[in-house]
C-alpha cells in the first residue's frame, strides 16, 4: 500500500483520539507513512485546571465533557432534540481520553456471544480470545494498574503495576459488598502508580475526568501520539474533514478538509482509516455521499451506517457517610468495581447486566448532577452550609453502566438545523432508552441501594438515569461477516470500499456493560495487524 | 468592557449574603469579598457568566435581596444559576472557607500502594475469590 508519491499518505487516519493513536503508532512502528487529520488541538497538561482553586468553576465550561456546553469552535455540536442521552466527547489530540477516567476493563467472553447465550441482538464475528493478545499489548503500553485474579474474568490477565489504594471510600463500599456476599474487586485503571513511559506517577488530584494536570493518566496523546509522532507520523490539527473522496473504481482516495484558516484542502491516501468515534465516523461517511454511494460512503450493502447507536445509559447513587472519607482523593477512576449482576438472569425480567463502579466525589460541586448544576441551586434552598457539611469529603458514588442493546432506530444522521463552526451539518442523535434498559437500571439501582445501606451509610440520592452520560459511544458501523447485516468485516474493512477501514467503537456489534476503550483499541490493533499482514496485497487507488 | 457597575456589585453583595448567610463557624458571602475581587476573578475565568449576571442583577434592582432571589428563581433560571454559580464558586474557592469545611482542595497527595492492602490482610478479598468464578466462558459454537 506504499506510494512513491510523497504527497500521498500510505494511510490517512481521520481522528486523533484513542484508536487513531493506536493505529498511528503501530503503523509507523512498521514503517508505514501516516497522516492524521484531527479537528481539535493539542492540549498541554498545564492547561487543565485540576491543580488550581478554580477547578470546578472552569470545569463546568471549558472542560465539560459535553461539547454543547463547552461550545468551542474545534468541537462540533450535537443535535440532541430527540435523544434521551447526550453524547460526551472531546475533539483534540487524544480525543475523549483527555477527559476520561481511564477505568480500564476488558469485555467479558459473554459480551461477544449475546445472541448465542441470551437470544438477543447479534454475536460478534470475533471472540474474547481473539482479542486477548491485543488486550495484553495495550495493558503494557498504557501501564495498567490493578490486581490480577478477579474471578469475574477468565484467568491470565497480567497487571503491569499494583492497584491504587482504595482509600476510605473504597473500604466503606467494600463493607457493604462483603456483608451481602457480593462480588467486588479493586479497580483497574491505566493511571500509573509509578512513573511509566514518559508519564508521571499519579498524585491523586482526583480530577481525571476534566484532564490530568500531572501528565499521569493514559490519555492517548501521551501514551501513543507522542511515539507515533517520533516515528514520523504527520498529525495535522484543526483539520476538519468534510468528505472522504472516492474514484471511479469505488476506492477511497483521501479526504477533503477545512484547515485552521478556513481553506479547503485535500489529502491523498492509499488507505483511509476512520477513527472519529461512533458519532464522528458516521457523520463524515454520511457527508461523503456521492453518485456511487448515494446513502453515505460504505453504506450500499447494509444501509446500517449510523444505525444501532449504543450509548451506555448510566445511573448513579451518591452515598453519604457520617464519618469523613477524604473523598476528594483521586484517582477518579473506579476505586472498586462489581460484576455481581453482570451476566444475564432472566428471572430479573430483563436480559444482560451492568458493571458497577465506585468513584470518589471530589469537590463541593462534584456530586452527580454537578454537571447539570442542580446541587448548587438545591443547596441554597436546603441551607447551603448544612448541605455541604453533610457532603464534602463524605460522599462516594456507585455508578451503574447499563448494557443497551442495538436498535436500528437509535441512530446518527445529519442535522438539518445545526452546523459546526465551518457550516458542516452537526450529527443528529436519535436515541430512546429501551424497556429492557429501563428495567435493568431500575433493578440495579435497587440492589445498589441495598449495598449502600449494608455499608452503613446514612443516606443517598439517586440519579436514574443521568442524561449527560453518553461517554461510551458505539455500534454505528458494526462489524460482521454478512454485508447485508454489517458495515465492515471483522477487521474493520468496509464491505463496500476495500481500502476504507473503521477502527473506532463504531464497529461494536453489542456494547457490553463495561468501559469500551480497551476493546475499541484492541480491536483497532487487530485491524492494524491484519492490514500489515496483507499490506502487499492491499488494493489501492494511486 | 465590563457592564458590572458599582450598583450591581452592591446588589450582588446583598444577594450573596442571602444565598450564603454566615454562621458561628462559616463566614457569609460578603465576608470573603465575593462582590469585589472575587467577582472580577470569576469573570476572568468564566466570561460567559457575565451576561446572565448583569441581566439578572439588573432585573432585580430596587428589590430586597430576598425578593430578588425569589424573582430570579421564578422568572430567569439561567441568570439564577449563573449568579448562584458565581457566588458559590467564589465562596468555596476561598481558603478560609475550605479550611472551615475541612476541604483541602484538589492537591497533590501521592501515596504508594501498600505491599499488602488492608482488604487482603483482613481476608475480605479472599472471600470474593473463594466464592469462585462468575463469568460465562465463550460457548462452543462449532
Amino acid at each position: 500500500m506504499a506510494s512513491g508519491d510523497q504527497n500521498v499518505a500510505d494511510v490517512l487516519i481521520i481522528g486523533g483520539g484513542a484508536s487513531g493513536g493506536v493505529v498511528a503508532k503501530h503503523l509507523t512502528d512498521a514503517g508505514v507513512r501516516v497522516v492524521c487529520l484531527e479537528q481539535g488541538d493539542h492540549v498541554d497538561p498545564s492547561e487543565f485546571a485540576g491543580d488550581k482553586p478554580e477547578w470546578e468553576l472552569v470545569s463546568k465550561k471549558r472542560w465539560h465533557p459535553n461539547p454543547n456546553r463547552r461550545d468551542i469552535e474545534t468541537d462540533y455540536p450535537t443535535d440532541v432534540r430527540d435523544s434521551d442521552v447526550e453524547p460526551m466527547m472531546y475533539c483534540g489530540v487524544g480525543g475523549s481520553t483527555l477527559l476520561y477516567t481511564a477505568m480500564w476493563m476488558r469485555f467479558l467472553p459473554s459480551d461477544f456471544r449475546v445472541k448465542t447465550l441470551d437470544g438477543v441482538a447479534d454475536d460478534w464475528p470475533i471472540t474474547y480470545e481473539d482479542l486477548v493478545p491485543y488486550y495484553n499489548i495495550l495493558d503494557e503500553e498504557l501501564g495498567l494498574a490493578g490486581l490480577a485474579g478477579d474471578p469475574a474474568y477468565p484467568p491470565g490477565q497480567r497487571m503491569i503495576m499494583p492497584p491504587h489504594p482504595i482509600g476510605k471510600v473504597g473500604m466503606k463500599a467494600v463493607k457493604g459488598m462483603d456483608q451481602l456476599g457480593w462480588h467486588w474487586w479493586p479497580g483497574s485503571n491505566t493511571i500509573p502508580t509509578e512513573p511509566y513511559r514518559g508519564r508521571n506517577e499519579c498524585v491523586r488530584y482526583g480530577t481525571c475526568s476534566t484532564g490530568c494536570p500531572q501528565r499521569a493518566k493514559s490519555s492517548f496523546d501521551q501514551t501513543h501520539w507522542t511515539f507515533a509522532i517520533k516515528n514520523g507520523a504527520k498529525l495535522i490539527t484543526r483539520a476538519r474533514v468534510k468528505e472522504i473522496t472516492v474514484n471511479d473504481s469505488g476506492l477511497a482516495t483521501g479526504a477533503v478538509y477545512i484547515d485552521r484558516n478556513g481553506r479547503e484542502r485535500r489529502q491523498k491516501a492509499n488507505v483511509v482509516i476512520m477513527c472519529a468515534s461512533s458519532i464522528g465516523t458516521p457523520r463524515i461517511l454520511l457527508m461523503s455521499e456521492s453518485g456511487k454511494f448515494p446513502n453515505g460512503l460504505g453504506n450500499n450493502s447494509s444501509g446500517l451506517l449510523g444505525k444501532n447507536l449504543m450509548m451506555h445509559p448510566f445511573s448513579a447513587v451518591a452515598a453519604y457517610s457520617e464519618e469523613p472519607l477524604e473523598s476528594w482523593l483521586g484517582p477518579a477512576g473506579h476505586t472498586i468495581y462489581s460484576l455481581q449482576f453482570y451476566e444475564t438472569d432472566k428471572s430479573r425480567g430483563f436480559v444482560r447486566g451492568a458493571k458497577w463502579g465506585i468513584t470518589p466525589v471530589a469537590g463541593p460541586f462534584s456530586l452527580r448532577g454537578g454537571q447539570d448544576n442542580d446541587p448548587i441551586i438545591n443547596a441554597w434552598d436546603d441551607g447551603i452550609h448544612s448541605v455541604f457539611d453533610q457532603t464534602v469529603g463524605k460522599v462516594f458514588e456507585w455508578g451503574v453502566i447499563a448494557e443497551d442493546l442495538p436498535e436500528e432506530h437509535n441512530r446518527v444522521t445529519l442535522s438539518d438545523e445545526l452546523t459546526d463552526s465551518d457550516g458542516l451539518p452537526a450529527p443528529k442523535i436519535n436515541y430512546k432508552t429501551s424497556e429492557n434498559t429501563r428495567k435493568l437500571l431500575d433493578w440495579h439501582i435497587e440492589r445498589v441501594i441495598e449495598a449502600i445501606e449494608a455499608s452503613g451509610c446514612t443516606g443517598y440520592t439517586v440519579s436514574n438515569p443521568v442524561r449527560e452520560c453518553g461517554w461510551h459511544l458505539s455500534g454505528t458501523a458494526r462489524m460482521g461477516t454478512d454485508p447485508e447485516r454489517s458495515v465492515v468485516n471483522e477487521f474493520g474493512v468496509s464491505h463496500d470500499v476495500e481500502n476504507l477501514l473503521v477502527c473506532d467503537g463504531s464497529v461494536f456489534v453489542t456494547c457490553s456493560g463495561l468501559h469500551p476503550t480497551a476493546t475499541i483499541t484492541a480491536s483497532a490493533l487487530r485491524s492494524v495487524d491484519n492490514l500489515l499482514q496483507n499490506r502487499y496485497n492491499q488494493r489501492v487507488p494511486l | 468592557m465590563s457592564q458590572i457597575t458599582p450598583a450591581l456589585r452592591k446588589a450582588f453583595r446583598n444577594l450573596a449574603d442571602i444565598m450564603i448567610p454566615g454562621t458561628d463557624t462559616m463566614p457569609r458571602g460578603s465576608d470573603v469579598t465575593l462582590h469585589e475581587d472575587v467577582l472580577d476573578r470569576i469573570m476572568e475565568l468564566r466570561p460567559d457568566l457575565e451576561e446572565g449576571f448583569v441581566r439578572g442583577m439588573t432585573a432585580i434592582a430596587g428589590m430586597s435581596a430576598a425578593e430578588g432571589k425569589e424573582h430570579l428563581k421564578q422568572n430567569d433560571k439561567t441568570a439564577y444559576y449563573d449568579i448562584g454559580l458565581i457566588a458559590a464558586s467564589g465562596y468555596y474557592m476561598d481558603p478560609r472557607v475550605r479550611e472551615a469545611i475541612g476541604y483541602p482542595g484538589q492537591v497533590s497527595n501521592p501515596k504508594k500502594p501498600a505491599p499488602v492492602p488492608e482488604y487482603i490482610a483482613n481476608g475480605m478479598l479472599k472471600r470474593v475469590i473463594d466464592r469462585g468464578s462468575i463469568y460465562r466462558p465463550t460457548p462452543d459454537t462449532d
